[in-house]
């Protein structure tokens, strides 16, 4: 055994836990993010083989001091909801889809979630297209592979893709695209761009 | 939102954690990313108001568990006193379950059961499958990529 013990052993693969009788699947994960309201959990939800899990954090604003659990807070904690689904690619290997909240607020989540993250889908609703900025700011300062999907849940877009990309000024290699939340092939063809596009930046990463 | 499991081995003896408190310094950097690389030092740039099943603690979650690091039980574990939360947490893991899923099943705070399994995973009760190398690589990206698109 003396031989495995080289510094260097830790290193490298992506291997988990080869000495565990029970061998537990590589995790990998991709993060749907947008404004409320905006499809996120839809679209988890579609692409998803259970029902879409929801793991809570509950935060009090502005109650500072105030400890009186017989007292409802509904105004002064704030629950942050994820959403969240799971794909079996296989029996090694299983994609984790989360939603996740796209309010300034929140941001401090968001260290935590993209680490390790392949990539992520920014879900826009052309009505209220602003309320994505901050998840694409943060993307884009995090370096973290990402397309922006303009989802087309009530049949109509008030912009055009190009308008969405003029307004988002994203750069020209961040796709921008349509999709509908609501339907499996259409978030599956979604999270495939948001592949190509991670498996382009591991490449380059590899290469260099 | 939710789906309540009618399932559930078991509930926390607590319906939900108490609530904690956000404040400082997060709120004004806006939406950046907390540094480039990647320190365990990013755990601890927001004070949250102490958990109470954690015996107070919120800054003690292990910087490699993330939300979707799977875990399972340690087979050969000594039988220990446990907290009625960290023996729900080990029921759940005879299959290899995720951090984010023990969290949503047991309606335990996503903060709380990270500190929990950190905790588990240094008594000896539970495996924690970090994954050596966290960036993913090509080969799993491709990987991926034929399993979505063998889904229909």
């Amino acid at each position: 055994m003396d031989f495995e013990q080289s510094p260097n052993h830790a290193r490298g693969t992506a291997r988990v836990g080869n000495d565990q009788p029970k061998k537990a699947p590589v995790p990998v994960k991709i993060i749907v993010a947008g404004g409320f309201g905006v499809g996120k959990t839809t679209t988890v939800g579609a692409i998803s083989e259970i029902a879409p899990l929801t793991t809570e954090a509950e935060m009090t604003a502005a109650s500072v001091g105030i400890d009186d659990p017989g007292q409802a807070v509904t105004k002064t904690t704030t629950t942050i909801a994820m959403d969240f689904g799971v794909l079996t690619i296989d029996q090694t290997l299983k994609l984790y889809i989360f939603g996740t909240p796209g309010q300034p607020r929140f941001a401090f989540m968001w260290d935590d979630l993209i680490r390790g993250a392949l990539g992520a889908l920014v879900v826009v609703d052309t009505n209220r297209i602003d309320d994505c900025y901050p998840a694409v700011d943060y993307f884009e300062r995090a370096g973290l592979p990402f397309v922006v999907g303009v989802n087309t849940f009530n049949g109509q877009m008030t912009y055009s893709l190009e308008e969405v990309r003029w307004a988002l000024a994203v750069r020209d290699d961040v796709p921008v695209l349509s999709f509908d939340a609501r339907f499996r092939a259409s978030v599956r063809d979604a999270l495939l761009v948001v592949l190509d596009q991670a498996l382009d930046k591991a490449i380059r990463a590899k290469s260099t | 939102m939710t789906y309540p499991d009618p399932d559930d081995p078991a509930r926390p003896a607590r319906p939900s954690v108490r609530p904690f408190l956000q404040s400082g310094p997060q709120a004004a950097g806006g939406y950046r990313p907390s540094s480039g690389v990647e320190s365990p030092a990013d755990e601890r740039t927001t004070t949250l108001r102490p958990f109470v099943i954690t015996s107070g603690r919120t800054d003690g979650a292990d910087p490699e568990i993330g939300m979707e690091t799977q875990v399972t039980v340690n087979q050969a574990a000594i039988p220990m006193r446990l907290s009625p939360e960290m023996r729900s947490i080990v029921a759940l893991c005879g299959e290899p379950l995720s951090v984010a899923e023990i969290s949503a099943r047991l309606r335990l705070h996503l903060g709380v059961t990270r500190i929990l399994v950190g905790d588990l995973r240094a008594a000896g009760q539970l495996d924690v499958h970090v994954l050596d190398n966290e960036t993913p690589d090509p080969e799993t990206i491709m990987r991926v990529i034929r399993g979505l698109r063998a889904i229909t």
